[in-house]
């Protein structure tokens, strides 16, 4: 039995406001005069994309917190190095980068709430930099905390991969 | 009032009348993704060809800060091979780049204007950057110590510092590096992702309060006039300035 109700109002899945004679919804595609058992489908198919979405979100929330959490690092690793530097010249160096530093990784986290893409590539970049050069420096500094160097790397690629997901998936349901 | 007329499209799987703006065929349920999946499959290995890039030219820049004794033949090779990473990039992708080496709206008086501002703004950020280097780190830095010691270390080093950068930089960031974002993300994070990973790979943390705002400024003309020939002039102008005042700082003029 066609759903007739829906037609005068907007579509019961996106909101969109469809025209009386369409099958259906233009906005998500949602059977309008679809059978129950039609309808059915469409809203178990939506729901498992929804699941997907949110985990895809939950990977982009991952990477932000991982940005927070390289500020928090990198604010532990200048109080070991500002304490145990030999002169007030290396003192300076180090809270003169810590800060700047620091300061990029907030941004770029409280930045990722609005610029999700944006952020995350710096943050990336910025992290990766931050290791090569340190391994210049002092080749030692590779092997320590690789697992969570690593860990941290893994999850911002993953969120940088998840946000363009996301972008899609969203179309895809017709939510903003 | 006159009734707006929707224009209308077929259905790509059962070929009914829709209205262009539909995401959906209201007449078979059938997503219309149009060039849409196709735009949206090649956002993820855009992004991988992006980051080999940035990571050959950041490969390139650390070892140039990481080289002993870092002389005029060593700038040279790594100009050459910046300089062949941006061609080989921009040149992949030349059917997408290639509408940014015309100049559609050529313009003198914008062309004055660049040039006369890129060489006030060159001459404020030197002098800036002098006096900074003095109050944080007590020392002097000049670039020409490198190229001085050669014949021809001038004009060297003009090629050197403000050609090839203002030509292959420009290639390479506002170049293909903006136009492979643009297929990924919207004008304004193309625009903050070039001016920020540009900003990276001069690997110069005190340069941020000039490099972040000159950068932005040369993402944001290469949009408007969809060219790259104005950010080229900028920057080779810009450059052109510093070396000048270091050559007259410590060398009689040319």
């Amino acid at each position: 039995m066609p759903y007739m109700e829906y037609h005068t109002n907007s579509c019961p899945c996106c909101n969109n406001k469809p025209e009386p004679s369409d099958l259906f919804c233009n906005g998500c595609g949602f059977p309008l005069q679809g059978t129950q058992q039609e309808q059915d489908f469409f809203y178990s198919e939506r729901n498992a994309k929804e699941i997907d979405l949110a985990d895809l979100n939950n990977n982009v929330e991952s990477a932000r917190k991982s940005l927070y959490w390289i500020a928090g690092l990198s604010v532990i690793s200048f109080l070991i190095g500002y304490f145990t530097a030999k002169d007030e010249h290396d003192k300076f160096a180090i809270l003169f980068t810590s800060v700047i530093l620091i300061g990029a990784f907030l941004v770029f986290g409280i930045w990722s709430k609005t610029k999700p893409t944006v952020a995350l590539i710096s943050g990336l970049s910025l992290y990766v930099i931050i290791h090569i050069l340190n391994a210049i420096v002092d080749p030692n500094t590779i092997f320590s905390g690789v697992i969570l160097k690593v860990i941290i790397i893994v999850y911002l690629i993953k969120g940088i991969r998840s946000v363009l997901e996301v972008d899609k998936l969203k179309k895809e349901l017709n939510i903003n | 009032m006159e009734k707006q007329e929707i224009q209308q499209i077929e259905c790509s799987h059962c070929d009914g009348l829709i209205s262009i703006n539909n995401k959906y065929c209201s007449i078979c349920g059938k997503e219309q993704k149009k060039d849409q999946t196709l735009i949206d499959s090649r956002k993820w290995p855009g992004l991988k060809q992006i980051g080999l890039f940035f990571g050959i030219e950041l490969i390139c820049c650390i070892a140039v800060l990481s080289t002993d004794n870092f002389d005029i033949s060593k700038a040279i090779l790594f100009d050459i091979i910046l300089a062949g990473t941006a061609m080989l990039f921009f040149s992949y992708n030349w059917k997408e780049n290639m509408h940014l080496l015309k100049w559609p709206n050529f313009s003198l008086k914008k062309t004055i204007v660049c040039i006369i501002i890129s060489i006030a703004a060159s001459i404020l950020v030197q002098f800036l950057v002098e006096h900074l280097n003095q109050l944080l780190f007590n020392t002097d830095y000049s670039f020409y110590s490198i190229y001085k010691p050669h014949k021809y270390g001038k004009y060297i080093m003009i090629i050197s510092v403000a050609l090839f950068p203002a030509l292959f930089e420009e290639l390479a960031y506002r170049g293909y590096l903006m136009q492979k974002l643009l297929t990924i993300v919207d004008k304004k994070e193309a625009i903050y992702i070039t001016s920020i990973l540009f900003f990276f790979m001069h690997l110069s943390m005190i340069s941020f309060f000039w490099m972040l705002p000159f950068s932005i400024v040369l993402a944001h003309i290469r949009i408007r006039e969809n060219t790259l020939w104005y950010g080229i002039i900028i920057h080779f102008t810009f450059n052109l300035t510093a070396c000048m005042m270091e050559i007259l700082a410590f060398d009689v003029p040319i």
